[in-house]
C-alpha cells in the first residue's frame, strides 16, 4: 500500500487529528475571529445592531488610563508571583525527591491546593485574611496582623500573590519533580565521584539538565498570572478602591458591566498580544538554553 | 498495607476537593433551573429569569405549583452574574427568557429593542411604579424597595430606657446626641457602614442627586462641570450624617475590609444600632435571629426641605416580556397570564407578599405579615413619603464612584477631595440618553 499519496495522508490526519482540529477550530479559532470582528463595532452586548466604527475601540482602549494601570499592576503581580511560585515549587520538588520520609504524602499534599477551584480558594483565603489572621493578631497583639491586609492596596496585592503561590506551587512542583527524576542517576553518581557537593550537583548538573521543566513551568505561570481572574474576583473583587483590579477583570467590567463590548474586546486582544509575546519570547530563550547529557 | 491506606485516604481527599470545586463554580457562574415537570406536557412552556436570589426557592416551588394548576410548563432560572451581564450573554446567544426580572436601568436599555408593550394589561391601572418608554408600559414592577437607615430599636431602648421614636432623630444634631448617649451607655460602636460600592455610591451617593430640587438639572450640571458639589447643601447635609456613621463605625479599624454578613449580624443582634441600607437587607438579617423591633428611618439631616422625613426608593425589579423571534406568541400570552395572576389572583398576591415577603407595588394587594423593615417601607410608601429613584445613572457610576467613596471611608481623601473626584468622574462620562 502506497503511504505517500495525498489522500492517504489526509485520511491519516483526519483519523488522528480531525476531531481535535475541528473542536479547536470551533471553540478557539472561530470565537477569536468573531471577537476580532467585534472590536471594530460599537456593540453594547445586547443590541441587535452592531454598528461598524473602525478603529475607534482601539483608540479608546489606548486612551483608557484605568486599563493601562490595571495592565501595569498585572505585570508587577505576575513578575513577583512567577518568581515566587517557581522558587517555592523548585524547593518543594527538591524536598520531595530527596528521599525524605513520607515524600509521597507530601507530594500529594502540596498538590491538593491546585485541585480547589480559584473561586472557592479566594473565599477561603478571604476568610483567613479578614477574620482568622485578624483574630489571631488581636488576641496576641501583633500590630501587623490586627487589621485586615485586604484593606490596603499593597496588602491586597500581597494577598493575591500569597494565594497564587499557594495555588500554583504544588502544580509546578510536579513538573519539577518530573525534571529531577529525568536526570539520570549515572550522571549524578559521576558528579559525586568527581567530588561535587550537593549544592554543586544541583546547580551544575541537575538544573542544566532540566531546563525544559523550567521552560514549561515559566510558560504556565506567566500565562496564568497574566490572565488571573477567578482569585481576583473572589478574594479582593478589585477592592479596596479599585486598587486590585487586574487586566482580565478590567476587560470583563469594560465589556459587560460598562457595556462597552467592543472596547472590552479590543482590550482583551491587547492583553492577549502582551501575554503571547512574553510567553513566546520566554519559550524561545528557554529552548536555547536546553542541553542534553 | 499502610501504604495502601494512605493512598486510599489521599484519593478520598482529592475526590472531596474536586467535588467542592465543581459545586463552587457551578453555583457561581452557571444558572440553576427548576421547574414544572415535563408531564404537564399539553400546554406551552415558558422561562422566567429571577434576579432576586433570596426568593429563588420560593420561585422554584411556585413554578411547580403553577405548572400543575395551569397546565403550562414554567422554568425558573437564576444567575449570580450581574443582571445586565447575564442578559447580554443570553441575548448574544439568541436564547432570551420569555419573562425576565431585571433592574430599572435594564428596562431602559433593553426595553425599546427587546420588550413588548404591556399598556393594555389590567394590572397597569393598579400601580404607580410601572416603567413606560415612549408611552408604552414595558416594565412590570415586582415590589417596592427603599433606602434609609436601619435601626434596632430594642438595642437602643435597652440603653436609653425610653421608647425609640425615629421621627425624634430626623436631624443630624439629634442623631448625634443619640449616638453619644449610646456610647456613654456602653455601646462602643453604635453604627455600621457597608463598604460595598453599590451601597456607598449606588445607594448613598445617589441620594445626593435624588434629593436635589431638580435632579435632572443637577446631573446635567455635573456632566457640564458647572455644579459646585463641595458647596452643595444636600451633599454637605448627607455627608455630615455619613461622617457620623463613619465615626461610630463598628469596623472603623479597617472599614474597607468590613464584611456585609458580619455587619448585618451585629445589627440583628443589637450590638450596633444603626446602619444605612434597605429592606432587601432583611434577607441576610433574618438568618441571625433578629429582634422584631427593627425598622427603617430616613437618613437624618440638618435640613428643612422635608427630605429627612422620607425614604428614597420606589418600584424595584421589573419584569419584561421578550419581543424577539425566539419567543412565540403563545409563550408571550402565557407570560402575560402569569403577570396578571400575580396581581389579580389571591394566590398570586400571597406569593408576593407572604411567601416572598415583598412590599407590593399594586394598590389592590393587601400585605400583612411583612418583615419589620418592609413594614416601615410600606408605611412610608402608603403615606407618599418616598423620594423616587433616579434611574439614569451611567453603568460605571457605582463601581467608579464606589472606589472613590471607599477611599473616603478609609481616610485616603477628605470630603473636598471626594467631591472633586466625583465631579471629575461626571465630566469624563457621557450622559445617559433618555
Amino acid at each position: 500500500m502506497n503511504t505517500n499519496t495525498m489522500s492517504y495522508k489526509t485520511k491519516q490526519f483526519l483519523m488522528f487529528a480531525g476531531l481535535t482540529t475541528a473542536a479547536f477550530f470551533a471553540v478557539v479559532i472561530l470565537p477569536f475571529i468573531y471577537g476580532l470582528y467585534l472590536t471594530f463595532t460599537s456593540w453594547d452586548g445586547v443590541s441587535k445592531s452592531k454598528p461598524f466604527v473602525g478603529f475607534a475601540n482601539y483608540i479608546s482602549a489606548f486612551a483608557d488610563a484605568d486599563y493601562w494601570q490595571a495592565l501595569g499592576r498585572t505585570f508587577i503581580y505576575a513578575v513577583i508571583a512567577v518568581i515566587l511560585v517557581n522558587v517555592v515549587a523548585f524547593l518543594l520538588a527538591f524536598l520531595v525527591t530527596s528521599g525524605v520520609k513520607g515524600q509521597n504524602f507530601f507530594r500529594a499534599g502540596f498538590f491538593v491546593p491546585n485541585l480547589i477551584g480559584g473561586i472557592v480558594l479566594g473565599y477561603i483565603w478571604k476568610f483567613v485574611f479578614n477574620r482568622a489572621l485578624v483574630a489571631l493578631g488581636t488576641s496576641l497583639s501583633i500590630g501587623a496582623l490586627s487589621t485586615s491586609w485586604l484593606a490596603t492596596p499593597n496588602g491586597a496585592m500581597l494577598c493575591m500573590i500569597i494565594v497564587s503561590v499557594w495555588q500554583y506551587a504544588g502544580y509546578m512542583m510536579l513538573i519539577y519533580v518530573a525534571g529531577f527524576m529525568s536526570v539520570s542517576a549515572d550522571v549524578l553518581e559521576a558528579a559525586m565521584i568527581d567530588g561535587c557537593t550537593g549544592i554543586q550537583t544541583i546547580v551544575h548538573i541537575s538544573v542544566p539538565l532540566m531546563v525544559s521543566s523550567f521552560v514549561q513551568c515559566l510558560f504556565l505561570t506567566i500565562t496564568r498570572c497574566f490572565m488571573v481572574y477567578d482569585v481576583n474576583l473572589s478574594l479582593t473583587k478589585g477592592e479596596p478602591f479599585g486598587s486590585s483590579v487586574m487586566a482580565a477583570m478590567h476587560v470583563y467590567n469594560q465589556a459587560f458591566t460598562y457595556k462597552n463590548y467592543g472596547t472590552g474586546q479590543a482590550e482583551a486582544l491587547i492583553l492577549f498580544i502582551v501575554c503571547a509575546v512574553v510567553g513566546v519570547l520566554q519559550v524561545y530563550i528557554g529552548k536555547k538554553a536546553e542541553v542534553s547529557a | 498495607m499502610k501504604r495502601k491506606l494512605v493512598a486510599a485516604a489521599l484519593a478520598a481527599a482529592m475526590a472531596v476537593s474536586v467535588t467542592a470545586c465543581g459545586g463552587g463554580s457551578g453555583s457561581s457562574d452557571g444558572g440553576s433551573a427548576a421547574g414544572g415537570s415535563g408531564d404537564g406536557g399539553s400546554g406551552v412552556s415558558f422561562t422566567i429569569f429571577n434576579s432576586k436570589s433570596e426568593i429563588q426557592d420560593q420561585f422554584e416551588e411556585l413554578a411547580k405549583e403553577y405548572s400543575e394548576a395551569k397546565g403550562v410548563n414554567v422554568e425558573v432560572y437564576m444567575s449570580q452574574d450581574t443582571v445586565a451581564a447575564h442578559m447580554a450573554t443570553r441575548y448574544s446567544a439568541n436564547d432570551p427568557y420569555t419573562l425576565s426580572m431585571v433592574d430599572a436601568k435594564d428596562i431602559y436599555s433593553l426595553g425599546p429593542e427587546h420588550a413588548i408593550d404591556l399598556s393594555d394589561q389590567d394590572w397597569v391601572k393598579n400601580t404607580n411604579y410601572a416603567i413606560s418608554i415612549d408611552d408604552k408600559v414595558m416594565g412590570f414592577p415586582v415590589c417596592i424597595e427603599a433606602r434609609g437607615v436601619m435601626y434596632n430599636a430594642e438595642a437602643i431602648e435597652a440603653i436609653t430606657g425610653t421608647e425609640f421614636k425615629p421621627e425624634d432623630y430626623a436631624t443630624t444634631d439629634a442623631f448625634k446626641g443619640l449616638l453619644e448617649q449610646l456610647v456613654a451607655g456602653g455601646m462602643e460602636t453604635p453604627t455600621g457602614v457597608m463598604k460595598e460600592d453599590w451601597s456607598l455610591a449606588g445607594h448613598f451617593l445617589s441620594q445626593v442627586y435624588e434629593e436635589q430640587e431638580d435632579t435632572e438639572a443637577f446631573v446635567t450640571a455635573l456632566h457640564g462641570g458647572t455644579s459646585d458639589l463641595a458647596n452643595n447643601a444636600k451633599w454637605n447635609s448627607l455627608m455630615d450624617t455619613f461622617d457620623l456613621l463613619k465615626q461610630y463605625n463598628f469596623a472603623a479599624s479597617s472599614p474597607v475590609a468590613a464584611e456585609r454578613e458580619v455587619l448585618e449580624q451585629q445589627l440583628a443582634e443589637g450590638k450596633i444600632a444603626f446602619m444605612f441600607g434597605g429592606n432587601w437587607d432583611w434577607s441576610l438579617i433574618k438568618d441571625f435571629e433578629p429582634s422584631e423591633k427593627m425598622g427603617m428611618m430616613p437618613v437624618p439631616q440638618n435640613t428643612d426641605d422635608g427630605s429627612n422625613g422620607k425614604l428614597v426608593g420606589g418600584g424595584s425589579k421589573f419584569f419584561f416580556i421578550d419581543s424577539s423571534d425566539a419567543t412565540s406568541d403563545e409563550q408571550r400570552q402565557a407570560a402575560k397570564d402569569f403577570l396578571n395572576w400575580l396581581v389579580s389572583d389571591p394566590e398570586g398576591n400571597a406569593f408576593l407578599t407572604e411567601r416572598c415577603a415583598l412590599v407590593p407595588a399594586y394598590s389592590n394587594i393587601e400585605a400583612a405579615g411583612l418583615d419589620p423593615l418592609s413594614v416601615s417601607v410600606k408605611a412610608y410608601a402608603d403615606a407618599g413619603n418616598l423620594i423616587p429613584n433616579y434611574d439614569y445613572l451611567p453603568d460605571d457610576h457605582y463601581s467608579k464612584c464606589g472606589a472613590m467613596f471607599q477611599e473616603y471611608l478609609a481616610d485616603q481623601t477628605d470630603r473636598a477631595g471626594l467631591a472633586a473626584n466625583i465631579e471629575g468622574y461626571w465630566q469624563a462620562t457621557a450622559p445617559v440618553e433618555h
